[in-house]
């Protein structure tokens, strides 16, 4: 029965798949390059779902007008007569007025939403069975459960809790976990067909991070801040130069936070579509055959970058909940020791 | 001119960020030799550090992608 199943299952994605693909080749002859790498990182107004487009709504606020037009696909706001398309997929207004505020949704806003609601089912799951009484009366049942608490349990003792001074640190575990699980899922899905890497979006780690950057002040300890505004221990002169560079690098953290998880996300897509390219690199240049036997080589490589952006996808999410964990415990931190060793030093 | 920065440039910045993890790891396999109990520790802090010179090379990859593809 599964077999059958199975079958159909590959029958229905094969035909799903070599329409788009041939629909794709006509496209691909039009334009001067083989391969598009940009387009496939950039974020898109439609959803691929097996090579077709799902679009998505378009909403956008228009100058003197405090109601948004909205709108179920970008073909229905040209169709609307009040928008035109530009070349380059953009919209304008055809009513004479710039449109100030575009929120619609994409599709990077989308596999965000994805990435929140799965670690939200997962938490509010687990949530519900550890108030049962499973895991903390009884052994945690399941491989579910048991995945959860490992990843539980990893967040709060080896990040949170070695980072995090021992009587603040439980508050910020719900964060760091919730920040971990979504930017791994998050990364993860890119490596889905038709799938779009969120993080790869310099605006979704910019969110992230900023979350980070407000956590961090707002917890920040009276140390924190003297240290921000009067440095202690130098001679007054030095801090007309101190106090920018500390103010400056209260961003500088968060900056480097949310380019470092872009630009490993957006690499490693790069690096996929340019090595799985060279394929039709070559048969452009070549001929189809150079293509075809290039792909004997091509494909290997291709899996095994596959593997190892698995692997940093989960690496990256680690280093992003572990740099806001340092970061909250640096700013927290009441230096209690500080004097005793001055005292010892003198 | 653009693509020609960016190939010097990403050839620099691979340069520096190899340089820099190449002497993490050679630090970090030498304490794990001398003390393999604290390997734990010291695997944690390599990887913190190398993820801070990945960041500042990551930085400058970026630079080189926009001079490739928007230049």
């Amino acid at each position: 029965m599964s077999r059958i199943l199975r079958r159909i299952a590959v029958t229905a994605l094969f035909f799903l798949t070599i329409n788009p693909v041939l629909a794709a080749a006509d496209a691909s002859e039009e334009s001067e390059n083989p391969i598009d790498v940009i387009g496939k990182v950039q974020d898109h107004h439609y959803l691929d779902v097996a090579g077709y487009h799902l679009y998505l709504p378009r909403i956008l606020f228009v100058e003197g007008s405090a109601i948004p037009y909205v709108y179920g696909s970008t073909e229905s706001a040209v169709t609307s007569g009040n928008f035109e398309e530009l070349p380059d997929h953009s919209l304008v207004s055809t009513m004479g007025n710039d449109i100030v505020l575009d929120m619609s949704i994409t599709s990077h806003l989308m596999y965000f939403w994805f990435g929140i609601i799965l670690t939200l089912w997962i938490t509010i799951a687990m949530a519900r069975k550890y108030k049962k009484g499973t895991g903390r009366e009884t052994e945690p049942s399941g491989w579910f459960q048991n995945l959860f608490e490992i990843t539980f349990v990893f967040i709060r003792d080896d990040i949170a809790r070695t980072n995090i001074s021992e009587n603040k640190y439980k508050k910020f575990v719900p964060y760091l976990f919730a920040v971990f699980v979504s930017i791994t899922f998050m990364n993860l899905f890119g490596l889905l067909p038709w799938g779009v890497t969120a993080t790869a979006d310099i605006t979704v780690t910019g969110i992230l991070a900023a979350f980070t950057f407000f956590i961090t002040q707002w917890n920040g300890s009276k140390d924190h801040w003297e240290h921000v505004f009067w440095f202690p221990g130098v001679p007054g002169w030095l801090r007309i130069i101190l106090t920018p560079i500390e103010i400056l690098g209260l961003f500088t953290k968060p900056f480097a936070l949310a380019v470092r998880l872009f630009a490993n996300m957006l690499s490693g897509k790069i690096m996929i579509i340019c090595i799985l390219g060279l394929i039709f690199i070559f048969a452009e240049y070549f001929n189809p055959a150079f293509g075809l036997g290039s792909s004997v080589l091509v494909v290997p490589l291709t899996v095994a970058l596959y593997v190892l952006k698995a692997f940093v996808g989960v690496l990256q999410a680690y280093i992003f909940t572990l740099l806001s964990a340092v970061f909250i415990g640096m700013a927290s931190d009441e230096h209690q020791h500080e004097e005793g060793q001055i005292e010892a030093h003198a | 001119m653009g693509l020609l920065a960016a190939g010097i440039g990403a050839g620099i910045v691979a340069i520096g960020a190899g340089f820099g993890i190449g002497m993490i790891g050679k630090a970090a396999v030498e304490s794990i030799a001398r003390q393999p109990e604290a390997s734990a520790d010291i695997r944690g802090a390599m990887i913190l550090t190398a993820a801070l010179i990945e960041g500042v090379a990551l930085i400058a990859a970026i630079v080189c992608i926009l001079l490739v593809f928007f230049a």
